[in-house]
C-alpha cells in the first residue's frame, strides 16, 4: 500500500518535472505570465477610467454678470474641465457641439443677475449625447454645482454639500461625511462677497444632516475597481491558454499518445500535470497581488489566506473550461479562437471591467455562467472590502460547481478518446 | 504587377476561406457575439439598486423616507433590524448603497430644533464598485434630502417626488441655488447601446481581422504552402494582395452583416450616411489585415503570432477609447492612443453612427486611416520580401 503510494507519488512527479521542464521553455506562455501583468496594470492603473477630465466645454453667456462669471468659474474649478471656449451665438456653440469639439454647452440667460436675485435663477445645459456615459456625469455636475450657488445677503455661497463625490479629498481610512444642510447653508461658510443691494434671505436652522460615506474606495476610484480584479482576468488568460493550447499542440504532436503509453495512470498524468499549472497560477496570483501594491499602494485588506484558498476552485474551473475548449478544437488554431473570443467578452460581462449589476438581465445573466463572474465577485469581497473566507462562501460553491460540471463533461468526451 | 496572377491569388483565397467551416463560422458568430457582448454594458440607467435600510427611529418621518426609497425605481429595498447586519451586506457586496437612520433620530432632531447639533442620517456606499457608486450617489442623496426638505415646509402631505434620470439625480436640488434645465442632442435617453454598437465595429475590425491574417500565414508556412507560393512568379506586393484583398471582401461583407445585426437586435443604425461608414471600413479592415500580415511574417509558430496580436491588440483597443473616454486619460498616455489607428477608426464610426457626419466633417481622420492601410501594406510587403 505505501509502496504503491511512493510510485504514484513518484510518477505524479515525473510528469510535473516533464511539464515544469516544457513551461520553462515557452516563450508564449512567459508573455502570458509576465507582459500581461505588467500591460493590465498599466492599462487599469493609469490609463482607464471613467472618471471625466479635459472636458472641453462652451460657454455662452448673454448675462456677462458677476454672478455668471462666479458660477462658470466655480464650474471651471471643479477640475473636470479643460478652460471653457466662448462663443457669441447659439449657432457656433450648436455647431461645435455637432462636431463633437465640446461635451456641454452652457448658456446663460440675459436676465440672469435679475433672476438669481429674485431666486428663480435658471441656465440650460445642452450635452452631446455620443457619449452616453461621459454626458450622464458631466450633465450631473455641471447641475449640481449650479445648484450649490445659494445666494445668502447678497453673497454667492457654495454650498459644500454638493460635491461630486469624486472630486472628495480624503484620507484614507476616514470616512467622508458630505453634510446636506437643509433648506439653507449657514452665514459661516466662506463666501464670496458680491456688492449688490440684497434682499435678505430668510434664515433657518439645519435640523437633519445627511452624511454621506464611500466605503471601501473612498475617492472613488476606478483603479481600485479595475485592479481588485486583476488576478481574475490574468488568470483566466494563463489557464485557459495553458490548458486549450497545450493540450490541443499535444495531441497535433502525438505526444499525448506517447505519454499513455509510459507506464503512469491517466490519473497520475492529469495530477502530474495539473501540478506546476497550479503553482504557476499561484506565481501569477501573487503578481497581481504584488504589483498594484508596489505600484499604486492597493494592497488586499481582507485575509490573503481567504484569497489563496478561494484562488483554488477559481483556477481548478477555468483549467477544466480550457481542458474542455481543447475536446472541442481540432487544431492549435482554433484552440486560440475559442479562447480569445471567449477571454475577451468574459472580462466585460462577467463585472470585472464593468459592474454587472448594472446591465440588463439577459447579458448579465450570460455572465452568470463564467467562473470569472463569481471569482471576481468574490475576490472584490476579499480585497477591496476587507471579506473573510466566511464572505465568500456562495462564489467558493458556484466556482466548485462549475469545476465539477466541466470535469463531467470531460469525461463524457474524452471516453472514446481514452478508450 | 500582374492583374491575372493576382487574380489566381484572390480566387485561391477565397476558395482556401471558404473551404474551412471553421473560420466561416468564426467570421459570422464573434462579430454577432461582440455585438451582443458589449452592446449592453455601457448603461447610464439606474434601475434596481439594492439598497439597504436600516431605521432604528421607526418615526414618522424616518418610515416616510424609507418609504419613498423602496417604492422608487432605482432601487430595491431590504430591510436589516440590525446596524451590523448591514454592514456585513454591503460587504458581501448584496447591497450597493444603504440608508442608516439612527435610533436616537427623533430625539436628536428635536435638540436640533432646540439649536442643538443637527440630527444624522447615514447614507453608505459601495465603493468597491466605483461606477455603479458614482451613479448611486445623486439619487439617494437626491430623494432621502427631498423628503427631509418637504417635511420641513409647510405642505409637507404633498410630497411629490419625480422621478429622477441619469441627468436629473438629485431633486433636493430643486428650489436651491440656480436651476439647470438640461437637453442632450443626438442620443437623448443616454442609450449606450448606439455607443458601443458603433465601437464594437472597431474591436471587431482591429482584433478579428489581425487574428485571423496572423494565424492563416502562419498555418499555410506551417504546412508548406507559403513556400510554395514564394516559389511561383508572383511578386511580394501580389501575394500581400492576394491575401488582403479577399479577406477584407469577406470582412467587408461582415460588415454588412454587423451594421444589419446591430440595426435589427440593438436598434442603432448610422445617423450619417451607412455608405460612407461601410466604405470607411471596409478601407480600415485592409490596416489591420496588413498588421495581421507583419505580425505572422515575423512569427515561427501559430501560438506565436496570435501571443503577438493579443498583446497588441489588447492595448490597442482598450486605449483607442473603445469603453472609457481617450480623454480620461493622463495626457502622455493620450499620445500613445493618438499613434493607433485604432483610436482614429472607432472617432470616425461613432461620428457617423451618433451624429450623422460626413466627409464635410471626417475628411482628416479618413485620410489618416488611409494613410495608415498604406504604410502598414508597404510595411507588410517589406517584412514578407525580409523574410523569403
Amino acid at each position: 500500500m505505501l509502496s504503491r503510494l511512493r510510485t504514484t507519488t513518484n510518477n505524479i512527479l515525473a510528469v510535473a518535472f516533464k511539464e515544469a521542464a516544457l513551461m520553462r521553455r515557452d516563450k508564449v506562455l512567459i508573455g502570458v505570465t509576465v507582459i500581461q501583468p505588467v500591460m493590465f496594470l498599466f492599462l487599469f492603473g493609469v490609463a482607464l477610467t471613467s472618471k471625466p477630465a479635459n472636458v472641453p466645454w462652451i460657454v455662452l453667456d448673454h448675462s456677462q454678470s458677476s454672478y455668471s462669471r462666479r458660477l462658470l468659474s466655480e464650474i471651471q474649478a471643479s477640475g473636470y474641465f479643460l478652460p471653457a471656449r466662448r462663443v457669441s451665438g447659439y449657432e457656433e456653440g450648436y455647431g461645435l457641439l455637432h462636431r463633437g469639439e465640446a461635451l456641454a454647452l452652457v448658456v446663460i440667460p440675459h436676465d440672469f443677475h435679475r433672476s438669481v436675485l429674485r431666486g428663480a435663477s435658471q441656465v440650460q445645459i445642452l450635452l452631446d449625447g455620443a457619449d452616453p456615459l461621459s454626458a450622464a456625469r458631466i450633465g450631473a455636475y455641471i447641475r449640481a454645482i449650479a445648484a450649490s450657488l445659494v445666494l445668502d445677503r447678497g453673497h454667492w455661497l457654495r454650498a459644500r454639500q454638493q460635491a461630486p463625490p469624486m472630486e472628495l479629498q480624503s484620507q484614507p481610512g476616514k470616512p467622508q461625511a458630505v453634510p446636506v444642510q437643509l433648506p439653507m447653508p449657514p452665514v459661516e461658510q466662506q463666501a464670496v462677497p458680491v456688492e449688490l443691494p440684497m434682499p435678505p434671505v430668510e434664515q433657518q436652522a439645519a435640523p437633519v444632516e445627511l452624511e454621506q460615506r464611500f466605503l471601501f474606495n473612498h475617492t472613488l476610484n476606478d483603479r481600485n475597481f479595475l485592479l481588485a480584479s486583476l488576478a481574475g482576468m490574468l488568470l483566466t488568460n494563463v489557464t485557459l491558454s495553458l490548458a486549450a493550447f497545450g493540450l490541443v499542440a499535444e495531441r497535433e504532436e502525438g505526444t499525448y499518445e506517447q505519454m499513455l503509453s509510459l507506464p503512469t495512470t491517466p490519473l497520475e498524468i492529469v495530477l502530474g500535470k495539473l501540478l506546476p499549472t497550479v503553482v504557476l497560477c499561484y506565481g501569477v496570483l501573487v503578481l497581481a497581488i504584488v504589483l498594484p501594491g508596489l505600484a499604486f499602494g492597493i494592497w488586499p485588506s481582507g485575509s490573503l489566506l481567504a484569497l489563496g484558498i478561494f484562488t483554488l476552485p477559481f483556477v481548478l474551473a477555468s483549467l477544466s473550461l480550457g481542458v474542455v475548449v481543447s475536446t472541442l478544437a481540432a487544431t492549435v488554431a482554433q484552440a486560440i479562437f475559442i479562447s480569445v473570443f471567449f477571454i475577451m467578452p468574459s472580462f466585460v460581462l462577467s463585472g470585472a471591467m464593468m459592474p454587472h449589476q448594472l446591465m440588463p438581465d439577459v447579458p448579465r445573466h450570460i455572465g452568470a455562467l463564467m467562473p470569472l463572474r463569481w471569482y471576481q465577485i468574490g475576490i472584490r469581497r476579499i480585497i477591496t472590502r476587507g471579506g473573510g473566507l466566511d464572505d465568500v462562501v456562495v462564489p467558493f460553491l458556484a466556482l466548485s460547481g462549475f469545476f465539477a460540471l466541466m470535469l463531467f463533461f470531460i469525461r463524457m468526451r474524452s471516453k472514446p478518446r481514452l478508450a | 504587377m500582374s492583374w491575372r496572377r493576382l487574380r489566381t491569388l484572390i480566387v485561391r483565397e477565397i476558395r482556401a476561406t471558404l473551404r474551412d467551416p471553421f473560420t466561416l463560422f468564426v467570421l459570422v458568430f464573434v462579430p454577432l457575439g461582440s455585438l451582443l457582448a458589449f452592446g449592453f454594458v455601457v448603461s447610464t440607467e439606474i434601475e434596481g439598486i439594492q439598497l439597504g435600510v436600516f431605521d432604528g427611529s421607526r418615526s414618522e418621518l424616518s418610515r416616510r423616507i424609507v418609504a419613498e426609497l423602496v417604492t422608487h425605481p432605482a432601487f430595491e429595498g431590504r430591510s436589516y433590524v440590525r446596524r451590523d447586519e448591514l454592514s456585513s451586506a454591503l460587504i458581501n457586496g448584496d447591497i450597493g448603497a444603504g440608508i442608516v437612520i439612527p435610533a436616537g433620530f427623533e430625539r436628536a432632531r428635536g435638540r436640533a430644533q432646540d439649536g442643538g447639533e443637527p440630527a444624522q442620517i447615514q447614507l453608505l456606499y459601495d465603493g468597491a464598485e466605483s461606477v455603479l457608486a458614482a451613479n448611486a450617489e445623486g439619487f439617494l442623496r437626491g430623494i432621502a434630502g427631498a423628503v427631509l426638505r418637504e417635511h420641513g415646509s409647510e405642505n409637507a402631505d404633498i410630497v411629490r417626488i419625480e422621478r429622477p434620470t441619469a441627468l436629473a439625480p438629485a431633486p433636493a436640488e430643486a428650489g436651491a441655488g440656480v436651476a439647470s434645465s438640461v437637453r442632450v442632442l443626438f442620443n437623448p435617453t443616454l442609450d449606450g447601446r448606439p455607443y458601443m454598437v458603433a465601437g464594437t465595429f472597431g474591436f471587431v475590425l482591429s482584433f478579428l481581422t489581425t487574428l485571423i491574417t496572423a494565424v492563416s500565414i502562419v498555418n499555410e508556412r506551417i504546412g508548406g504552402t507559403f513556400e510554395q507560393l514564394q516559389l511561383t512568379p508572383a511578386t511580394s506586393l501580389e501575394i500581400v494582395l492576394g491575401k488582403l484583398l479577399p479577406l477584407g471582401a469577406v470582412f467587408s461583407f461582415d460588415v454588412l452583416v454587423m451594421m444589419l445585426a446591430a440595426w435589427w437586435v440593438l436598434d442603432a443604425w448610422p445617423a450619417g450616411s451607412a455608405l460612407l461608414f461601410w466604405s470607411i471600413s471596409s478601407f480600415y479592415v485592409v490596416t489591420s489585415l496588413a498588421m495581421g500580415l507583419i505580425f505572422s511574417a515575423t512569427s515561427a509558430t501559430a501560438a506565436e503570432a496570435v501571443q503577438k496580436t493579443v498583446l497588441f491588440s489588447i492595448p490597442l483597443v482598450q486605449l483607442s477609447g473603445f469603453v472609457y473616454p481617450i480623454r480620461n486619460m493622463p495626457e502622455p498616455v493620450q499620445w500613445i492612443s493618438m499613434i493607433l489607428p485604432a483610436t482614429h477608426f472607432i472617432n470616425v464610426s461613432r461620428s457617423i453612427y451618433l451624429r450623422g457626419e460626413g466627409v464635410a466633417e471626417l475628411w482628416p481622420q479618413m485620410l489618416l486611416i488611409v494613410a495608415f492601410g498604406i504604410a502598414l501594406v508597404v510595411l507588410a510587403r517589406r517584412t514578407l520580401e525580409s523574410r523569403s
